[in-house]
């Protein structure tokens, strides 16, 4: 591979303190506070309307905040304008610019630095070399496919060397597979130029793919961060525990708390989970288990366990899926499809159990 | 609902209806007319190309167009180098509709008056002792009043005046249009405002000034009212020269006069065209 110019920097930290932003009487950024390492792939996720896109905004210069600063690389941003901080950003819808070439668009950021015709010329090459564009740089915007649409705009705010890029769910235009694909580049670009990536995205399998840690935000508020196992391992709240994967949340109430372990009471059986902390005895409670983590007995199983009747399977691969009801539940499991077991039918009535272990309890909003 | 032919037909009967009593068929009587010599206050019935010959064969005809066309020019970039910020400003500061609905209709309200009314009220202000002058004279920054009437100076404040929400709402339109990221991605690749506004803003709604300056300079060059009265017999133009021919029953000098105006706006609205067909569509 040829030697790039475009040289791995030391991503800017970058850290959000207390940031609240209003659009009239509409908190569409609550009080979020948030720090992303310098290197760091960092993704914030959330549905449309949770306020992961004024955020990263607000990170770029291009909304003022009503409360809280921001840092990049323990600098206050305070109201420096986009042009001014060590950031640049791939938009949604790309905003590229239809009136120049792809040779132009790549160049302008490096053209506004007022650099020498020769360094505009071999960082712009390199950076179309980088996102594998080489020979494009004469055709109009409009002449492009959308996911060479998509590698011009990544090339045009590279090529800047920007400490932080700003990625606002840019492969949401592409189909399944060249977003796929996209995904891995951007990871592989991301790990080899060393720059912190934070990126707005709103679809889960995304997030948990490609990024270190992950914030998933609701109605304006940043309710948890963590690596992407640890949120779906652990989510601390209802919300999500149900945005992150499939689950199953099961409301009881809570007996003993022991040892990390709560006890739940649910319908006629009694179940076991990680404690969040804050349950107590008698308090309602609800309980997260995920999918493929239910297991299912023909008869007997362990004391406690529910009990339920199959409603529905369905085969998919490597998965067998069923739909059950009972004790007043109604649960999603996922059990691995080896060849020549014995399956459940439509109307068994079965034993619903898990190890605590794999159970995580998320309070009660 | 896909409509058939006959059903188009009919729909765009009463406009086609128009448009052959009212245009086709006079503009047939003009072409006619230019054929013919108009000579001892009457028109002979023979075919001739005299009155051609004569019209383009004296220096009279091109001072009447070059007034034409000067004061066209003046007005048309008068009124796109005054309307352009208005509509930027429109588009950049003014966001609630019921305010933008307000500020439409301020800017469309000289329209709203009769052009005689409107006249008269120039008259008013620019005369000698009218209130530009006496404000002026009163900031002492002039000392003897500027003659603003019956010149081409008045012609131009006025038709520039009149002419103003046509090159605004065809600029703040394609503005309208404009991708908002579009700007903000100059800003984030480090333009500042001024270069945002060179290298994006500026050439992006250029197909928005090309289309206002076309709808300016056809109607200034047939503007007659404004240069009629305000120019006191001293802004001869065109329409002005085809209107005082054909109440002289000058039918055929008319004519040719009128043809030739044809001409140039269609010379014109074609020149511009081919300008916007060249620039990039947003």
């Amino acid at each position: 591979m040829s030697e790039h110019s475009v040289t791995r920097g030391h991503g800017a930290d970058v850290e959000v303190r207390a940031v609240t932003k209003r659009f009239g009487p509409v908190a569409a950024v609550d009080d979020v506070s948030l720090t992303v390492r310098g290197g760091e792939f960092f993704s914030l996720l959330g549905p449309s309307g949770c306020g992961k896109t004024t955020t990263l905004r607000v990170i770029g210069g291009f909304e003022r905040t009503d409360a809280g600063e921001v840092f990049i690389d323990g600098r206050p941003m305070g109201q420096t304008p986009p042009n001014r901080r060590p950031t640049n950003i791939v938009f949604q819808r790309l905003a590229l610019f239809p009136h120049y070439t792809v040779y132009d668009n790549v160049a302008f950021g490096l053209r506004m630095q007022r650099l020498p015709d020769a360094e505009v010329r071999r960082r712009t090459r390199d950076a179309l070399d980088l996102v594998q564009l080489p020979g494009l740089e004469n055709r109009r915007i409009s002449q492009l496919s959308g996911g060479q649409q998509q590698r011009v705009a990544l090339a045009r705010a590279l090529v800047n060397e920007p400490r932080v890029l700003l990625l606002d769910e840019p492969l949401s235009a592409l189909d399944l597979k060249l977003r796929l694909q996209m995904q891995e580049e951007l990871k592989r670009l991301q790990h080899r130029l060393g720059t912190t990536f934070i990126y707005v995205t709103h679809d889960q399998g995304e997030a948990l793919a490609m990024s270190d840690r992950v914030g998933v935000m609701n109605a304006g508020r940043l309710l948890q961060v963590g690596a992407p196992m640890e949120i779906y391992e652990r989510p601390t709240n209802r919300f999500v525990a149900n945005f992150i994967g499939d689950a199953n949340l099961i409301d009881g109430i809570a007996g003993g708390v022991e040892r990390g372990r709560v006890t739940v009471r649910v319908g006629g059986g009694v179940v076991g989970a990680r404690a969040r902390g804050d349950e107590h005895a008698g308090a309602p409670v609800t309980v997260c288990v995920r999918p493929e983590r239910l297991r299912l007995h023909a008869s007997g199983g362990p004391p406690g366990a529910l009990r339920a009747r199959i409603e529905d399977r369905a085969f998919s691969g490597y998965v067998i899926k069923y739909r059950l009801a009972g004790d007043g539940l109604r649960l999603h499991a996922a059990v691995p499809y080896v060849g020549g077991a014995p399956l459940f039918e439509v109307g068994d009535e079965v034993t619903v159990a898990w190890d605590p272990d794999q159970a995580v309890s998320v309070g009660r909003e | 609902m896909k409509l058939r032919g006959p059903v188009i037909l009919a729909l765009m009967a009463p406009a086609l209806a128009l448009m052959a009593v009212l245009y086709v068929v006079p503009l047939g009587v003009y072409f006619i007319n230019s054929f013919h010599e108009f000579r001892d206050g009457r028109i002979l019935p023979a075919w001739t190309l005299q009155t051609y010959v004569r019209y383009f064969t004296d220096p009279f005809s091109y001072r009447v167009i070059g007034t034409s066309l000067r004061l066209s020019f003046v007005v048309t970039a008068l009124a796109v180098l005054i309307g352009y910020p208005v509509a930027y400003a429109l588009h950049t500061r003014v966001h609630r509709p019921a305010a933008r609905a307000a500020i439409a209709l301020l800017l469309f309200s000289p329209l709203l008056v009769s052009v005689v009314v409107r006249t008269y009220g120039w008259l008013i202000l620019l005369a000698s002792q009218g209130l530009v002058n006496t404000t002026l004279r009163g900031l002492g920054l002039i000392q003897e009043p500027i003659s603003l009437l019956f010149n081409m100076r008045g012609v131009v404040i006025s038709l520039t005046h009149i002419l103003l929400p046509f090159a605004i709402f065809p600029i703040y339109s394609v503005m309208d249009r404009l991708d908002l990221s579009l700007k903000e991605a100059a800003r984030d690749l480090g333009a500042g405002w001024r270069e945002t506004f060179l290298h994006v803003t500026l050439p992006l709604t250029m197909p928005g000034i090309v289309a206002g300056a076309l709808i300016c300079f056809t109607l200034a060059l047939s503007a007659f009212v404004t240069p009629q009265l305000l120019g006191g017999g001293r802004v001869q133009v065109l329409p002005l020269a085809v209107y005082n021919s054909t109440v002289e029953i000058n039918w055929p000098g008319g004519a040719v006069a009128g043809l030739t105006l044809l001409v140039i706006s269609i010379a014109a609205v074609w020149a511009l065209n081919a300008l916007l067909r060249r620039l990039p569509t947003v």
